[in-house]
């Protein structure tokens, strides 16, 4: 990741907590931190506890964030910020953190004559992270989009919507049609949906690891007695050894959510805004 | 059908259930925005491309180095034996294996074990280097407090510690000086073997030292039954106890499991060496107590039963090739230890004290000042003994170089403040430690070998930290010979018959380790000395030792190209 995109990160992570900014130049950011950033980036829970159980005046730190390795700290608070570095890991955990649920409304688009109210539809977003897991692990993003009032589903919905323009407040003159699907069955319909997606990729890196756990397995069956010959010890070892190569190779996959969130549109589909 | 699960994590929608339900607690637009940008940044992509080299800064693994990570993370599958030639990087190696694994999410917690000298160095470095939050484990509340940990080894073994650990499931065990672990019947293997792993590497410059049972205990220990039960192993691979057959499907079953990098087999820039001998006059009352000092060890060390003492006379022997002051220090201590209760000196030891006396001005001193001055550029000294250090800094700052300090007893603040006023404001560092924590000294390219160990591991170790990959410049070694001394022999057999200096000798401390067992070199060295009568005869006995070291020079690297052939996997003849 280049040091622009990690400063654009930083300052906009900065800006959505609140930060206040006292200092910006083309090498480092002075920044006073909100409360929120400072117990997310600075690991000090002792003193956020004893200033909550004490009822003090919180005070949280300034900090100095340096973009270029030759800059060093004058005897402020701070750091270099690069990609890997665990500030910047923090920064991008806490981000993840504080943006994970929304509910938003599209800014109504083109001029309006009459008084009558358009009707918006509700679409639950969910943001799903897919992990192959085995040796060896990839993942994969999947935006997902279900369309609360006639059960449509698309893929892939964040990508298609980032470039409208939300607001939380639901604009004057329009309405919310009642969602038909539940938030529950949505869900279903969307792991459902996932589920077969995946069933239809190519496995050959899953049937590659558990043709290997196999063979593994064997290589160690075959240096352990045979069962009716081994000690208690021995038993207990061997098993313990093929439990660790399950847990080395054993391949399957994990979804969870990054994020998701509610957005009412003024069209029930998406297909007019594909690229 | 997929024929494997997907599990669904699902905690995640009873937290949205109720912000929906109280319509608070949203996120703003750009927040959102911005945490779906975070994780596209965190995203892991393949399966296969290394992510770590994109997430260190300050310094750039060697090709060999990050070839190492794709095969150990790749092919491997992250068990793996990793057994470069010392100085190739096995740390960073390790290192970015780790951080390969802790950006991936396949590791989350892991365990360092390596020699109780080196865990603050490998904390350090994994802190510094990686970015890795590695902590040094120094009380047992420690193990369930932190998830990356560097431990000493005979630590861990003992309890309470070993009792935490087993507990325990690693995402990956690390074990430095892996060797420790050639013998299955020790506690050390033992404890190893019980650990619960899902990766685990094992790092060692030396896999095998004398027999093919040790390999065979160390890839056991790594993958149980790669190399089938011992009994098939023994009929299968070994001829003898030190002698393998069916090499090639050995070397197949060895290279799937074990990584060896040497200097031969890459083309890795290293600087040149060029040695230089400082032959010295000593001066004539310089002579005599050299003269005198010698006679007296071998006298005592003829008579002596007791080792100690003999190690005494040992250092003593040493110590007058290096400075009188030096001599004096053991000199006392020796009289303090034979005199005790005796109301006067023995006329000998006051001889020697007579003599000693009498020398007033040091010829390697001279030497050493007038060298220094004809090289504008940093000198790093290296002597053997504490009392040459303190008197060279006070010689050398009258003379007006400036000097600094270091020892391996400083502490790691000392240790850091002495390499910087060295690197930014000191001619000269004089040092009497060479190995142990890590000094690198790659910004200096002159060296001085004050006084010379009579240990060939420990000249390299002097080497090694500034003759260094990544040492641009060439490396000047001044050798410091007393004309007529056992220093003068020493030199010749270190620099002449086994060529120590030239170039690195990979295979080193196998060789001498192979060559003797039951005594050290250094005491080798001294029967030699003090047994024959003249110098025709020392020389004789050091060439044959020579002779001796080139043999079993020759039959290490045959041993290793069969075990391991090279890093290619091809064999060269």
């Amino acid at each position: 990741m280049e040091q622009a995109k990690v400063r654009s990160i930083t300052e906009q992570y900065l800006q959505t907590q609140g930060c206040h900014i006292l200092e910006s130049t083309p090498t480092y950011i002075k920044t006073q931190l909100s409360i929120e950033a400072d117990k997310d980036l600075l690991n000090r829970p002792l003193y956020w506890m004893y200033v909550e159980k004490m009822s003090l005046p919180p005070q949280p730190a300034r900090f100095c964030f340096l973009f270029d390795e030759k800059v060093q700290l004058d005897g402020e608070r701070g750091e270099h910020l690069f990609f890997g570095s665990p500030r910047f890991t923090q920064i991008l955990h806490s981000a993840q953190k504080k943006g994970r649920f929304v509910r938003l409304y599209q800014q109504p688009t083109g001029w309006q004559r009459d008084s009558t109210s358009k009707p918006y539809y509700p679409w639950l977003a969910i943001n799903y992270r897919v992990s192959y897991i085995c040796d060896k692990k990839k993942e994969q993003l999947r935006y997902l989009g279900i369309n609360l009032y006639n059960g449509d589903l698309y893929e892939p919905f964040y990508p298609t919507i980032r470039h409208l323009n939300w607001t939380p407040k639901l604009p004057p003159r329009r309405h919310l049609l009642e969602a038909r699907l539940t938030l529950a069955e949505a869900v279903g319909e969307a792991e459902y949906y996932l589920q077969e997606s995946l069933e239809q990729e190519d496995a050959a890196w899953a049937t590659e690891a558990a043709k290997r756990l196999k063979y593994e397995w064997e290589q160690l069956d075959a240096y352990y007695p045979e069962p009716s010959k081994r000690s208690p010890e021995e038993n207990e070892e061997w098993k313990q050894r093929r439990y660790e190569l399950a847990w080395q190779y054993q391949p399957r996959i994990e979804v969870d959510v990054a994020n998701a969130g509610l957005f009412y549109m003024e069209t029930a589909s998406l297909d007019h805004l594909k690229h | 059908m997929q024929s494997f699960p997907t599990y669904w994590d699902r905690t995640w929608f009873e937290p949205f259930r109720q912000h929906l339900e109280q319509d608070s607690g949203w996120a703003t637009w750009e927040g959102f925005q911005l945490a779906v940008e975070a994780t596209e940044a965190l995203i892991v992509p393949h399966f296969d491309t290394l992510l770590s080299l994109q997430q260190i800064r300050g310094f750039k693994p060697l090709p060999h180095q990050i070839e190492v990570v794709r095969k150990v993370t790749g092919e491997m599958r992250g068990r793996a034996i990793l057994a470069d030639e010392v100085g190739l990087g096995k740390t960073i190696e390790a290192g970015l294996i780790l951080k390969e694994y802790l950006i991936r999410g396949l590791v989350k917690n892991a365990l360092i074990l390596v020699p109780s000298s080196l865990v603050l160095q490998w904390t350090r470095e994994l802190q510094q280097k990686f970015q890795i939050p590695a902590m040094a484990q120094k009380k047992a509340w420690m193990w369930d407090q932190y998830p990356i940990l560097v431990a000493s080894m005979d630590t861990a073994k003992r309890e309470p510690h070993r009792n935490f650990i087993l507990n325990k499931n690693y995402d990956i065990l690390i074990v430095d000086e892996a060797h420790k672990l050639k013998n299955n019947r020790t506690k050390n293997w033992q404890f190893i073997n019980e650990i619960k792993k899902k990766y685990c590497l094992l790092l060692t410059a030396t896999p095998m030292q004398n027999e093919l049972k040790e390999l065979y205990n160390l890839v056991t220990l790594l993958k149980p039954g790669q190399l089938g039960k011992q009994s098939h192993f023994q009929s299968e691979y070994m001829a003898g106890k030190r002698k393998a057959k069916n090499e090639e499907k050995l070397r197949t079953e060895i290279q799937s499991v074990l990584i060896r990098n040497r200097r031969q087999d890459h083309n890795l820039q290293m600087s040149k060496r060029i040695v230089k001998t400082v032959l010295i006059e000593l001066s004539p009352a310089e002579r005599a107590l050299y003269d005198e000092v010698s006679r007296f060890v071998r006298s005592q060390s003829n008579q002596e039963k007791d080792l100690k003492n003999m190690l005494s006379l040992l250092v003593l022997q040493k110590e007058v090739c290096s400075s009188r002051d030096a001599v004096f220090h053991t000199l006392f201590k020796l009289f303090q230890q034979k005199e005790h209760g005796k109301e006067s000196l023995s006329p000998e030891i006051a001889h020697l004290i007579q003599l000693l006396r009498q020398v007033n001005y040091s010829s390697k001193v001279e030497k050493a000042v007038e060298l220094i001055t004809s090289i504008p550029e940093k000198v790093v000294i290296f002597t053997e003994f504490r009392a040459t250090q303190e008197m060279l800094i006070r010689e050398l700052t009258r003379e007006g170089i400036t000097a600094v300090p270091f020892r391996g007893g400083f502490n790691r603040n000392k240790k850091d403040w002495m390499m910087e006023l060295f690197q930014k404001r000191a001619q000269v560092l004089v040092a009497t430690e060479a190995g142990g924590e890590g000094i690198n000294l790659q910004f200096c390219h002159h060296m001085i070998n004050y006084d010379m160990p009579w240990n060939p591991m420990r000249v390299e170790q002097r080497i090694g930290r500034i003759h260094r990959l990544g040492q641009t410049n060439d490396v000047y070694i001044y050798n410091f010979a007393t004309k007529q001394t056992i220093e003068e022999h020493i030199i010749w057999l270190l620099h002449e018959k086994i060529q120590l200096f030239e170039s690195v000798i990979g295979e080193l401390e196998m060789i001498l380790e192979s060559l003797g067992k039951e005594e050290s070199l250094e005491q080798h060295l001294m029967q030699i000395m003090t047994q024959t009568e003249n110098d025709e005869e020392l020389r004789h006995h050091l060439h044959q030792w020579g002779e001796k070291f080139s043999q079993t020079r020759q039959a290490v690297a045959q041993k290793e190209e069969l075990l391991y052939g090279t890093s290619q996997g091809k064999i060269h003849h």
